[in-house]
């Protein structure tokens, strides 16, 4: 029944040779902890996926309940918190998820730094790497004000401060990032939709060009 | 066509002495299987940890409460301490200049490290710089952690002479922590009366943030020897309970 299904489907896409290209692509061994301990190394890239992928999830279910508003939003977290049934998990996910993605993500840089797998031909995937930290680092900075607590609160209105100083376009920067001249209701609404719509799209294209890439160039072989 | 239409039925999926490179396998269903099994394990422990590692939600934030001692997230540690060691004039080179080479020279590796050679010990010059720079900011983000666990302090001490003085907010506004803890029971059966059963005060001041100032030994001296119109031990009655309400005051960190 499933076979006949696939088959229906099959011989009207042809999808065997996408998903067989994936499958049968050879894993080399030097990155393969089942054959040599120590290649767990080459796990990191791997497991900041995955965590990316869990906050992905949990920031979806946490959306369900969170209100972007300056006199809603630390109400809707505290109901999160409290009264949504394993809300505290989700939400602790998605807090403890952030730190755990921007340490995956630094041991993975390491071992590709210090394996030297990004010089030729890989430069163009370490650039793409690198721009994905900064918009993890962007995450962070922007899902830290949604508690709308004053923990968040005056973090970011620091961030803002700093930013304002530096010469010239500083105050520019400022009001860009907080939609007026102080930490307000404009910054909360601004904070949510750079949060979970800006830099999601640019997160996926990303890491689409990223894992394109290593198909194209494979891993780089063994030292 | 079948899937695999090269294999034939029965057979085992592949042999290593069947590859053209030995010891590959290919990553589906080989591969990702054992890779998922790392992940189960990684994603175990990451569940255990947020099970039994709870976040705390701070009260409402309050634009007015300027003693709030503001703090980044961690992983912008290292940068907010580097602002500490420009101070004034040199003030550039912290917010802007610095981070800016640090990114650029991120950013461009592949074209400083042009070298063929991969291997970390004969290209000691990038090596010695990534492992520098990796310990420096390790270093940074427990500098700043040091010295921010410092500031509270210090201000928990500039309040000790006479009582902290916690901001007054609506009671809907505090979120209390760990209302599980049997101090937390005590606490509305006595405690609350005058202070409030959110700790937004009455009475009494407001206590809801208290554990930002003072630590559960401190409480406990308070409590068993209040100054100011406050009954002796708060009206509870062992010094067992006392201590159970000092231990979870000393949560409450606002």
């Amino acid at each position: 029944m499933l076979k006949k299904a696939y088959d229906w489907i099959d011989e009207r896409l042809n999808v065997t040779p996408l998903w067989r290209d994936v499958a049968d692509h050879e894993v080399p061994a030097h990155v393969n902890p089942a054959i040599k301990m120590s290649a767990f190394v080459y796990c990191f890239g791997g497991l900041t996926f995955l965590v990316i992928t869990t906050q992905i999830l949990s920031g979806m279910f946490l959306a369900m309940y969170y209100t972007p508003d300056i006199t809603n939003a630390w109400y809707s977290v505290r109901y999160i918190t409290d009264e949504v049934l394993l809300g505290n998990v989700v939400r602790g996910m998605h807090f403890w998820g952030a730190s755990l993605v921007i340490i995956m993500m630094f041991l993975h840089m390491l071992r590709v730094f210090f394996t030297g797998a990004y010089k030729k031909p890989r430069e163009m995937n370490w650039v793409v790497g690198v721009l994905i930290f900064f918009v993890v680092l962007g995450f962070g900075f922007t899902g830290y004000l949604l508690p709308w607590d004053q923990k968040a609160y005056w973090a970011t209105a620091v961030g803002a401060q700093l930013a304002g100083s530096i010469p010239w376009i500083g105050p520019y920067i400022q009001t860009l990032l907080l939609g007026s001249h102080t930490v307000g209701a404009l910054t909360l609404t601004r904070f949510f939709a750079i949060h979970v719509f800006f830099l999601p799209a640019a997160l996926l294209v990303l890491l689409a060009l990223h894992f394109i890439m290593i198909r194209a160039q494979h891993i780089a072989g063994p030292l | 066509m079948a899937a695999g239409g090269e294999r034939i039925p029965g057979t085992p999926r592949y042999r290593h002495h069947h590859l053209k490179n030995p010891g590959t396998e290919p990553f589906i269903p080989n591969f990702l299987l054992k890779e998922w099994i790392a992940g189960s394990v990684f994603l175990l422990a990451f569940m255990l940890w947020v099970v039994f590692n709870p976040v705390d939600l701070g009260s409402k934030a309050n634009p007015d409460d300027t003693s709030f001692i503001p703090v980044p997230d961690w992983y912008f540690l290292f940068l907010y301490q580097l602002l500490k060691y420009f101070p004034g004039d040199n003030e550039l080179f912290g917010t802007i200049l610095v981070p800016m080479v640090g990114a650029l020279l991120l950013l461009f590796a592949p074209w400083l490290d042009t070298k063929k050679t991969r291997h970390p010990y004969k290209r000691p010059l990038a090596t010695a710089g990534m492992v520098l720079t990796t310990f420096l900011v390790i270093w940074l983000t427990n500098e700043a952690a040091v010295q921010h666990a410092a500031e509270v302090a210090a201000a928990s001490g500039q309040a000790s002479p006479g009582l902290p003085v916690i901001p007054k907010i609506e009671a809907s506004q505090i979120h209390l922590v760990d209302t599980s803890d049997p101090g937390y029971q005590l606490f509305q059966n006595t405690c609350a009366n005058c202070h409030g059963h959110s700790g937004e005060g009455g009475a009494g001041p407001p206590i809801y943030a208290i554990g930002k100032y003072w630590d559960a030994k401190k409480l406990y001296d308070f409590i068993e020897n209040p100054v100011g119109g406050m009954p002796k031990k708060g009206t509870l009655s062992s010094d067992d309970d006392v201590k159970k309400v000092a231990d979870w005051l000393a949560k409450q960190k606002g």
